[in-house]
């Protein structure tokens, strides 16, 4: 009772109409600069930072709060309108959401998407008002071993997305992994892979490399095929997406909405292993699962559902332990510290009427982000209502200097355009480019959590199975390969090889 | 007038959909063998490139070369794999089809893409030199006229309008220090931004 009588507080305070501008304002940032390929909502939520010196702590994290939420989501409408995501997140978007698209089907994909993201956040935001303390104490528990038995379960994931072709999306995934070893160690301080060069010494950026994988060579694609994206109507009716069409997805919502819940709260996982994973999941234990990629509605609500779920969870570490569950909710630490405010348990007992208005103010941000997204993605569908050519131009120059401001550095503008024409060659002969970036995103995490169980372990290489947080971990991570791969194994195991055709003639 | 560009891309579809070359067929059989191949030498070879000098750090524990070692190991181990299946179906007469191109396009230009890709490429190269403000409006400009484009209304407002917009939203809004170019387009671009109020 105690909680709903502070949630009523929250929802009072929340609702004042300074605060809820503020609300309303983050998310609209965090829609639009999630939206815009390469300008994440975590450069956002950085650069709205020196903002919140203005504010008080409340809505210094409301706002923030706002972007976060609208952030998260807004990568999303690239992904499914341009096949860009704005945000790592918003990869697996791309697989469904950008089949929807060609076949016409965008604001049907779009109305899906934003409802999954509505429904994963919401329930979030009520899991992080009443769960918090539970969750807390699980995610204390968490040391580096079981963070690097957590990123290992997000790249194994990729196996699962691997259509009948497991090792080719492990060289892809390794590739990333490998790429992501340039630069300097982590532990260590000594440059890998730098060939003298000293800006390579700091290391490639996954943003960079996302941004010229996935935007480059989609422009050129665009202008090449003369590839026509403007909205039009399927089988003779408009293609949105009705009531029945959500229901029919509603397990695939809860699924994903359970898992971000699950993955979000443990810190350092956050939103991109929390989508792939759940559609990973979703792959296996979908009826059309094989058929995932080519457009199917439940391939895009999953992720969604799991990624906006990851956002509440991953408050959770913050407010209660003060532990940032990833860049974003490490942004918002600091936003804290600088207002001279310790989020941990003590803030439940310090200052509780801040901490239930920050949870009110997430359960309306979850609720207002229907609005927002489908707004920003009226926008956007105005916007390829121009010229393929026109659109094509500004993408390119919007991802170019997406990939400038990673750190205000020309040299990342010419390693997206060395990865822009490699992901252009990896599409046009067929190779998965999702693994690589998924191995340059997660690869340094991994090996920075493995160095680091390692060297607090003195060298004990058995620190992984001999905790039992780790070693359940892991063993989900064997057991998500073996049923992986085990459709593939057991039609190869009963048929003849299906790679295999007759020789042409 | 209406029937031209479906004849155009019915004539490119019949084109599309005619038989490849010998010379394409060659090459299609060649890709599934020669990718696996460049990323084996390549994971082979790139471990003794690590460190940029001679010495070798020393350090206790695993070391900065053990990640990165298991890393390219496991390529080199999973790359062996792919080839030995591919040149296993070579052998044996068969097509490989691990690697296809994407059939979700009638028609691919391939010379309208490298000359997409040459033209991203002239951007990012003559960014620093030119300056953003030039480097946009000229990009924007060669673009629209590369994709068929050649209204003059447009080919005169998208760039302007174009790079003013992103100019103020970045540069003057983001604060954001894009390129002014060097020399002569320096001094240009500090009047350009000045004139914009920007500056």
């Amino acid at each position: 009772m105690q909680t709903i009588d502070l949630l009523m507080a929250g929802f009072a305070s929340a609702f004042q109409i300074t605060a809820f501008l503020t609300v309303v304002a983050g998310l609209l940032v965090g829609v639009i600069a999630g939206a815009l390929p390469g300008i994440s909502f975590v450069n956002a939520m950085a650069m709205a930072l020196p903002f919140t010196y203005a504010m008080n702590v409340t809505h210094a994290m409301l706002f923030l709060g706002g972007i976060y939420v609208g952030g998260v989501f807004g990568g999303s409408i690239s992904a499914i309108m341009i096949n860009v995501p704005g945000t790592p997140a918003s990869l697996p978007a791309t697989w469904d959401g950008y089949a929807m698209t060609k076949k016409g089907q965008v604001k049907r994909a779009l109305t899906i998407a934003v409802t999954a993201s509505a429904v994963g956040g919401l329930v979030s935001a009520l899991l992080l008002t009443f769960l918090s303390a539970p969750f807390a104490t699980f995610a204390m528990k968490f040391s580096q071993p079981e963070f690097f038995a957590a990123t290992v379960l997000g790249l194994v994931s990729v196996i699962a997305i691997a259509k009948d072709k497991p090792v080719i999306t492990m060289i892809s995934l390794l590739s990333g992994m490998a790429i992501g070893t340039v630069g300097v160690d982590p532990l260590y301080g000594q440059a890998r892979f730098s060939f003298g060069i000293p800006e390579v010494e700091s290391g490639i950026r996954f943003v960079v490399v996302m941004i010229g994988l996935f935007a480059i060579g989609e422009v050129v694609d665009l202008v090449a095929t003369d590839r026509d994206l403007r909205p039009r109507k399927a089988d003779g009716k408009v293609a949105g997406a009705s009531f029945r069409d959500i229901w029919n997805v509603k397990g695939a919502i809860a699924r994903g909405t359970a898992l971000g819940c699950m993955i979000g709260v443990i810190p350092g996982a956050g939103a991109t292993p929390g989508a792939v994973i759940a559609y990973g999941v979703e792959k296996q234990v979908n009826p059309r699962g094989k058929e995932f990629g080519t457009g199917i509605e439940a391939g895009l609500a999953a992720p969604e559902a799991a990624k906006n779920a990851t956002t509440g969870a991953a408050m959770v570490p913050l407010l209660t332990l003060g532990i940032p569950g990833s860049a974003a909710t490490a942004i918002m630490l600091a936003a804290m510290m600088l207002q001279g405010v310790n989020p941990g348990p003590l803030l439940f007992i310090m200052d509780p009427s801040m901490v239930y208005t920050i949870f009110a103010a997430m359960i309306i941000a979850n609720v207002l982000m229907i609005g927002a997204g489908v707004g920003v993605a009226q926008m956007f569908s105005t916007l390829m209502r121009t010229p393929p050519a026109i659109l094509a131009g500004f993408i390119v120059i919007l991802s170019l200097i997406g990939a400038y401001g990673v750190r205000n550095n020309i040299f990342d503008v010419y390693v997206c355009l060395v990865f822009g024409v490699i992901g252009w060659a990896m599409k046009r002969v067929g190779f998965p480019s999702a693994p690589l970036v998924l191995g340059v995103i997660l690869g340094p995490l991994a090996e920075r959590y493995f160095l680091t169980s390692i060297a607090n372990s003195r060298q004990d290489y058995t620190v992984f199975f001999t905790r039992p947080i780790s070693a359940t971990i892991l063993s989900l991570a064997l057991i998500f390969v073996l049923w992986s791969l085990w459709p593939s194994v057991r039609t190869r195991i009963g048929r003849q090889p299906a790679q295999a055709k007759p020789k042409e003639r | 007038m209406a029937m031209a560009p479906n004849m155009r891309t019915e004539d490119a579809a019949r084109q599309a959909a005619a038989p490849p070359t010998p010379r394409a067929r060659r090459a299609k059989r060649l890709i599934p063998v020669a990718v696996p191949a460049l990323l084996l030498a390549a994971s082979l070879a790139l471990p003794g490139f690590m460190f940029s000098s001679d010495r070798r750090p020393d350090v206790p524990g695993l070391g900065p070369a053990a990640w990165p070692n298991a890393v390219l190991a496991l390529l080199a181990l999973c790359s062996a794999i792919w080839l030995f299946s591919e040149v296993w179906l070579l052998v044996r007469g068969r097509v490989s089809t691990s690697l296809a191109t994407p059939h979700d396009e009638d028609v691919y230009h391939y010379g309208k893409a490298l000359t997409g890709i040459l033209l991203v490429i002239a951007f990012g190269w003559l960014l620093p030199i030119v300056g953003f403000a030039l480097a946009c409006a000229g990009f924007l400009l060669v673009w629209c006229l590369y994709g068929g484009l050649r209204h003059p209304a447009v080919l005169l407002l998208v760039p302007t309008i174009g790079t003013v917009a992103l100019l103020w939203m970045f540069m003057g809004l983001a604060l954001m220090p894009l390129s002014r170019g060097a020399g002569v387009f320096d001094r240009f671009s500090v009047w350009l931004l000045q004139l914009l109020g920007i500056y």
